[in-house]
């Protein structure tokens, strides 16, 4: 008995915070996305941790390199499709608007398969999921 | 109130007005001026930082150039992608220097800091990306793309950077020139504000004066209208006589006149002219006319007159600032002798029959001055002469030039008028009137004197 409450307490736990964090975020779980950077540098650095992603944005130019092992290079227009997404998530000194760290899955190109985390501003041509009204 | 002086005279309430407006004007004109100079600056200082900001942009289009040729001949192996990465990195050497140059200009120390730092990684790119690259085009490309784009990331935060501080000192500039601009505007308001009240009060203490002068004016009229002479007849004599005050001030002179019959034959002849102006030169008028008649009554000889009043005016006049001038004459209206004294009064004249004018001389200094004796001088007159006598504002009558007319002008005058001496006195008044358009400085009496001609006394009779 005390074990499934705990269960169900960490399950809401979770659900809460997940269901908070998605508040702000321009994308859903399920939305198809194509990954582009900058017009000036479009590749999208694919990142195994939002923590070492975020580490990156904020860190010096050497933490930046040593950070580099940590991520792979996606090429602009490889499609992806979201798995999570966390609202506000990267800070960045250089900017005042903080950005959304997304939970992708590659769908297309080399890396097809791979999982990873993306800035929101490296997410281009948003493909809402149809959700069934019940 | 008072109105400030220069070498104890008062300064004229109009001029005080003048000089505040005038500094009004000044100050408004400064204030253009200043707030022009303020934003030359401001626009000056703003094409700087625009000037650097296009620049910035332009030196980052070269990196980028930079970095395509480096891809490009790693991809192609074609030799002219490497003349242009040296071509490019030339001009980016040269954009960055004047990038550089136009921070320090402005006085942009971070911007310039930034943009070290931004040199030194775009340098260390060449080092350990650009060059083995160019040197080894077979080197995995996909770790090379990796920190290829770790150093882009980096360097556009740089170059964020020196964007931000850029814009930052556009705006900086900008609000600092509106502040000015609404400083300086908000200090010339409050200056003309205060000098506009300035001006309001001395219009203000200004018409009071001129409504209390118009008031003593008024007073003082009704006064000399009081004491002036009616025209007495004289005997085989035509007696004539104008006064106008004068047109800029509002204060009464002093002039007076009066023809008078000492007996059957004998006729007092006076005109005299009182310093200053108002109600006390007004009331000395009356003073003189009385005095002198009764002096008249007992003494015939016009020298012996003037010593007596002289003496009179000394013991009853305080004011040591109050003189007469004054011609007294006696005339016989049968021998037509004419017997007369003047205290320093210049304007009496004769005029002959055949139009000659002669001045009639000063026979003693101005009453009121000092105990002198007065000459008695003796003339005849002849048929149609015409003893003239004016005060100063015919002599001291001034043209629109400024000249005055002079007692050579004055004779010129008494000798081209009618001969009636009504008629003359009314045209020397009208003339010298007209010397200044229709202005007049000061007051001006005039009495004239002629006699008859003998048929003319024959019809009289």
């Amino acid at each position: 008995m005390r074990r499934s409450s705990f269960v169900l307490a960490l399950v809401l736990a979770l659900a809460g915070s997940v269901a908070l964090a998605r508040a702000d975020c321009r994308v859903r779980t399920g939305d198809v996305v194509v990954l582009y950077g900058t017009s000036d540098d479009p590749d999208v650095f694919l990142w195994d941790s939002r923590f070492r992603m975020r580490r990156y944005q904020e860190g010096t130019f050497d933490e930046m390199n040593a950070l580099l092992p940590h991520a792979v290079l996606a090429r602009p227009g490889t499609r992806a499709v979201v798995v999570s997404c966390v609202a506000r998530f990267v800070r960045s000194k250089f900017s005042d608007v903080p950005e959304d760290a997304i939970g992708v899955k590659i769908v297309s190109g080399p890396l097809r398969g791979q999982e990873g985390w993306v800035l929101g501003s490296s997410i281009r041509g948003i493909y809402h999921r149809i959700r069934r009204r019940r | 109130m008072s109105l400030p002086t220069l070498g104890g005279r008062r300064i004229p309430a109009s001029l005080v007005t003048t000089a505040i407006l005038a500094i009004a004007v000044v100050l408004a004109v400064q204030g253009a001026f200043s707030t022009r100079a303020s934003i030359a600056r401001t626009f000056s200082e703003q094409a700087q930082i625009v000037q650097a900001q296009l620049a910035l942009e332009q030196l980052l289009r070269l990196q980028i150039h930079e970095e395509d040729s480096v891809r490009g001949y790693s991809l192609t192996r074609d030799p002219f992608y490497k003349e242009q990465y040296a071509s490019i990195t030339s001009d980016f050497a040269r954009k960055a220097a004047a990038v550089r140059h136009i921070l320090s200009k402005a006085g942009l120390e971070s911007g310039r800091q930034n943009l070290d730092d931004y040199l030194s990684l775009q340098s260390n790119w060449r080092k350990k990306i650009a060059e083995p690259l160019l040197a080894h085009p077979g080197r995995d490309i996909a770790q090379i793309d990796k920190e290829n784009k770790a150093f882009t990331d980096y360097e556009a935060r740089t170059t964020d950077e020196i964007r931000a501080t850029l814009a930052q000192a556009n705006d900086r500039l900008g609000k600092s020139t509106q502040e000015q601009v609404n400083t300086n505007a908000y200090l010339r308001a409050m200056w003309l504000i205060i000098l506009g009240l300035a001006a309001i009060l001395v219009n203000g203490y200004r018409s009071r004066l001129a409504t209390e002068l118009q008031e003593e004016r008024s007073t003082t009229e009704v006064l000399q209208r009081a004491f002036r002479s009616e025209h007495v007849p004289l005997p085989n004599c035509q007696v004539g006589s104008a006064y106008v005050a004068a047109s800029s001030h509002l204060a009464v002179g002093g002039d007076v006149f009066d023809v008078y019959r000492l007996s059957g034959t004998l006729a007092l002849l006076f005109i005299a002219d009182v310093s200053g102006k108002g109600v006390d030169a007004a009331v000395l008028t009356a003073f003189i006319k009385f005095t002198i008649r009764g002096i008249a009554l007992r003494r015939r000889d016009p020298g012996a007159m003037l010593a007596e009043f002289n003496t009179a005016f000394a013991q009853t006049v305080e004011n040591p600032y109050l003189f007469v001038s004054m011609f007294v004459a006696v005339l016989d209206t049968e021998t037509f002798q004419l017997r007369y004294a003047s205290a320093g009064h210049d304007s009496a004249f004769l005029r002959r029959s055949n139009n000659a004018v002669q001045q009639l001389a000063v026979t003693g200094p101005v009453l009121g001055v000092m105990e002198e004796p007065f000459e008695t001088k003796t003339l005849y007159l002849e048929d149609g002469d015409t003893l003239v006598l004016a005060t100063d504002g015919l002599t001291e009558a001034r043209t629109r030039q400024g000249a005055t007319l002079g007692e050579a002008g004055a004779m010129e005058l008494i000798a081209s008028t009618n001969p009636a001496p009504q008629l003359m006195a009314d045209e020397i008044v009208a003339r010298v009137r007209a010397l200044r358009g229709n202005q007049l400085r000061d007051d001006l009496a005039v009495l004239a004197v002629r006699v008859r001609e003998a048929e003319d006394r024959d019809a009289a009779i």
